[in-house]
């Protein structure tokens, strides 16, 4: 099957490459193993969030300092701009509405009640602008009776130490108390197929309307919306007072609803997604790649003019390590990692941690490297790049976007 | 070294490998819509760990499993969660005796061998208020669903009276597994595949011996019949695959994703020699097309709206691409491709009485999307899919392989196919 470009991995980096090629009118298949670590999203894109330990306040003048192996420097700082709106724009584009300003950061709130800088955060959800000028001051924290995926006391006191003056409210209805029949299984995405109807939706505004008592605003986990932002709109309608929402632990409801709307634009535009197979190899001609041979498709291999890795960093199986060496596992390609097993972690799971950092080495273009000769049209985007590091730097959800779209530029221009 | 050292604690559906992620659950289509079913994470690799110590730890709540296995596309980690809810099935309840009414519903080839001698007392009882009733209340089938239609002549009898003896003339050779839906319901899906084989100049031929593929057998839990059959066609497509050479083409994706992948899973019967000499007739087709070793050549005057539905087995299998592309091919055919949704039938689970709302609930998130896509008929690999889908939205349901006979030029594409002979 020869198409213009095939895709491996079918996560926010993948599907924003895809949207952004199929969107120019190239054939595009993504091959995508399972679920992404969108999965885990609260709602929230970073571009950069912290630098050496130090919060980041205007990301695009940050990003000028960064060293030269990271792939914002790749890109180019002085494209970052642009590149940024156009990936804001294909979000809007998706149906996904998020806020926010590439020169300023805010500031999100953690499942456990942290403040973290974000770039751009879901329009329904609590966003601070300014630490010193919070948009409430007293809130009713709704806390769903049986739910687990909340910490609420961690939550309650992480807002009391921003200033907030919080009342977690504890409540429930009789569909909420129906899902309890099954304790294990009471997280956010089911609560979110189960709270839909405008009765159900009516009856938790009625709950949050007769306690929230005096409060400014109103908060309440992100527990609805898997598929578009109707019931959220819904349940801001039918609530007296301002209704935000906070994120839970995973899986979440707010990156599962971007992963569908996503995945549903990549599809309108006439792009191919396979759920549920995987890249597991591919033949080389001199410095190029021929196709992709997939676990499902066996026999008939994939052929493409460009090439696009966008497996995933180790949760996502898109590196791999074992005793001797850390290892792209589909083409065993050049990795950026520490060749001696001892350097690779540190003692204390929260220290900075040097795996984090590591990747597949690619050029300036982003193109990948096999014993040392650069793949001219196999290209590598978001977490499987070496030189960035997703939780101290908060860098991983702009990579994965910004990297997309800067690869799918080079694809176009034919770099 | 270092590599076997992992492999050496893995289970034989990895369940090891499960990181309680928890996404599986949210891509259960069961799970959605009734609290009484646990969800695949805890039917599967949780619930696993307890019946490895103690098989009384099964949970009778895992028979809601539809077994669709959208948990095991949707896992990030690759563990075959469906495949370790079935095997706990299958091993809590190997020896219970199957009711009357699931024996009945699994036995398709029976039910279809005397539905087909009486076609016409039969479609019409089954489709009588009292008959239904009688089904409801007395066999626990559920009043609200209409049998497919049984045809009068069966499949194969027609074949071998009007298709069998121009077959040999052809220059290339497919044998053809068809299922009890093309055999006893159908058989105009079967014609039309020979008639696009035909004109790719290809010649059809039957297997030796042909079962039912099983696939309502083991759902109903009538696992040695189902090994039986199992036994009988895989050495059906052995002798055809390894003595013939022929590929194996069906156009059933339950039917072939049971004979690929459930016969080995489920029932432990050795395949891996011909399983990938199985093939639906879709990817067959495309991959000739695009190897260019044959030419379809279509209609000037075909136009039509259609959406593909992709049926949670084939999405299992992965091979949506090859229909998907291949409708693709025809210039007058405005494809619309849903979300892929579970239609909530699963095979046989939709028919029974206990069943009926919980499939429909789960069916009703395809059904909006269909009535949203605005288009004349629905094209899907799969004939349950096919009967849900017509019984819930009241459009015609169609195989892809129907559709591109219909929009096949057959004089064009025949002569272009034979030019190079």
């Amino acid at each position: 099957m020869r198409m213009d470009t095939v895709i491996m991995g079918g996560g926010l980096s993948g599907l924003t490459c895809g949207i952004a090629l199929a969107k120019r009118g190239q054939r595009v298949t993504i091959v995508a193993g399972g679920q992404s670590t969108l999965m885990f999203n609260g709602g929230s894109m970073e571009l950069l969030g912290n630098i050496d330990g130090q919060d980041v306040t205007n990301p695009l003048q940050a990003i000028t300092t960064l060293p030269q192996n990271h792939p914002y420097s790749k890109i180019g700082a002085n494209r970052i701009a642009e590149i940024a709106d156009e990936a804001k724009q294909l979000l809007a584009d998706a149906g996904i509405n998020m806020a926010g300003d590439a020169t300023a950061n805010h500031w999100r709130i953690t499942p456990m009640g942290i403040a973290k800088p974000a770039w751009l955060t879901l329009s329904e959800n609590l966003r601070i602008d300014d630490l010193n000028q919070l948009p409430a001051k007293r809130v009713a924290l709704m806390c769903i009776r049986g739910y687990f995926d909340q910490p609420n006391g961690m939550l309650a006191q992480g807002l009391r130490d921003l200033g907030f003056d919080v009342q977690a409210i504890e409540f429930t209805t009789d569909d909420i108390t129906s899902l309890r029949r099954s304790p294990s299984e009471m997280r956010a995405t089911s609560l979110a197929k189960h709270l839909v109807s405008n009765n159900a939706l009516q009856r938790v505004a009625d709950q949050i309307n007769s306690l929230a008592g005096d409060a400014d605003m109103v908060l309440l986990p992100s527990v609805l919306g898997q598929t578009d932002d109707n019931d959220i709109v819904t349940l801001q309608r039918l609530c007296n007072k301002p209704l935000r929402l906070v994120a839970t632990l995973p899986p979440a409801v707010a990156g599962m609803r971007m992963q569908t709307l996503l995945r549903h634009y990549f599809k309108m535009l006439g792009g191919n997604y396979l759920t549920g197979d995987s890249a597991i190899g591919g033949n080389f001609e001199g410095d190029k790649l021929l196709n992709v041979t997939t676990a499902k498709l066996a026999d008939m291999p994939l052929r493409a003019n460009n090439f696009v890795l966008a497996t995933g960093s180790f949760v996502s199986r898109g590196l791999a390590a074992n005793y001797e060496r850390v290892y792209e596992p589909v083409f065993d390609l050049d990795v950026d990692a520490d060749a001696d097993r001892e350097k690779w972690t540190r003692f204390g799971v929260l220290e900075p941690q040097a795996y984090s950092r590591y990747g597949v080495a690619t050029d300036d273009n982003l193109c990948c490297l096999k014993q040392g000769k650069t793949i001219g049209n196999l290209y590598a985007i978001g977490s499987i790049l070496s030189g960035h590091d997703a939780i101290k730097m908060g860098d991983g959800t702009g990579v994965s976007m910004l990297t997309a779209l800067a690869v799918a530029r080079n694809i176009l221009c034919g770099k | 070294m270092a590599d076997s050292m992992q492999l050496c604690n893995l289970s034989e559906n990895n369940f090891e490998q499960c990181t309680k992620c928890s996404i599986c659950t949210t891509v259960c289509p069961v799970a959605a819509v009734t609290t009484d079913y646990p969800g695949p994470k805890q039917a599967g690799p949780d619930g696993e760990r307890y019946r490895m110590k103690d098989p009384a730890y099964f949970d009778k709540a895992l028979k809601l499993c539809l077994n669709c296995k959208r948990c095991e596309v949707a896992c990030p980690s690759g563990v075959h969660i469906a495949d370790i809810i079935q095997r706990a099935r299958m091993k809590a309840t190997m020896g219970h005796r199957a009711s009357l009414r699931d024996t009945m519903l699994a036995n398709t080839d029976l039910l279809g061998t005397v539905a087909n001698l009486v076609a016409p007392v039969a479609n019409a009882a089954l489709g009588l208020k009292p008959t239904k009733l009688v089904m409801h209340s007395v066999m626990a089938i559920d009043k609200n669903r209409t049998f497919p239609a049984y045809s009068r002549q069966k499949f194969t009898t027609w074949f071998k009276r009007h298709a069998a003896k121009a077959q040999d003339a052809y220059p290339n050779h497919v044998s053809y597994f068809h299922g009890c839906y093309v055999n006893y319901n159908f058989p105009k899906l079967g014609q039309d595949l020979v008639k696009l084989m035909n004109a790719m100049g290809y010649g059809v031929h039957l297997l030796e011996k042909e079962q039912c593929c099983g696939v309502a057998l083991i759902a109903n839990g009538l696992y040695k019949q189902a090994m039986r059959q199992a036994r009988v066609n895989t050495a059906s497509i052995r002798q055809a695959v390894g003595t013939k050479g022929h590929t194996v083409l069906t156009t059933s994706s339950s039917c072939t994703f049971n004979l690929r992948d459930e016969y080995p899973a489920m029932l432990e019967i050795e395949n891996s020699d011909i399983r990938d000499g199985i093939s639906l007739a879709t990817r067959f087709i495309y991959n000739l097309v695009d190897e260019e070793k044959v030419k379809l050549i279509f209609k000037q005057d075909y136009k039509r709206r259609i959406a593909y539905h992709t049926a949670c087995h084939m999405q299992r299998m992965g091979w949506q691409l090859y229909s998907i592309e291949l409708l693709r091919m025809i210039p007058g055919l405005d494809l619309q491709v849903l979300e892929q949704e579970c239609c909530g039938i699963s095979g046989t689970y939709g028919f029974k009485k206990e069943n009926y709302e919980r499939s429909q609930a789960i069916g009703s998130i395809l059904f909006k999307h269909i009535e949203n896509a605005r288009v004349e008929a629905v094209a899907t690999d799969c004939e349950t899919c096919k009967w849900q889908i017509e019984m819930s939205t009241g459009l015609p349901v169609e195989n892809p392989i129907s559709i591109l006979a219909d929009a096949l030029d057959v004089e064009a594409t025949r002569r272009a196919n034979s030019a190079g002979d």
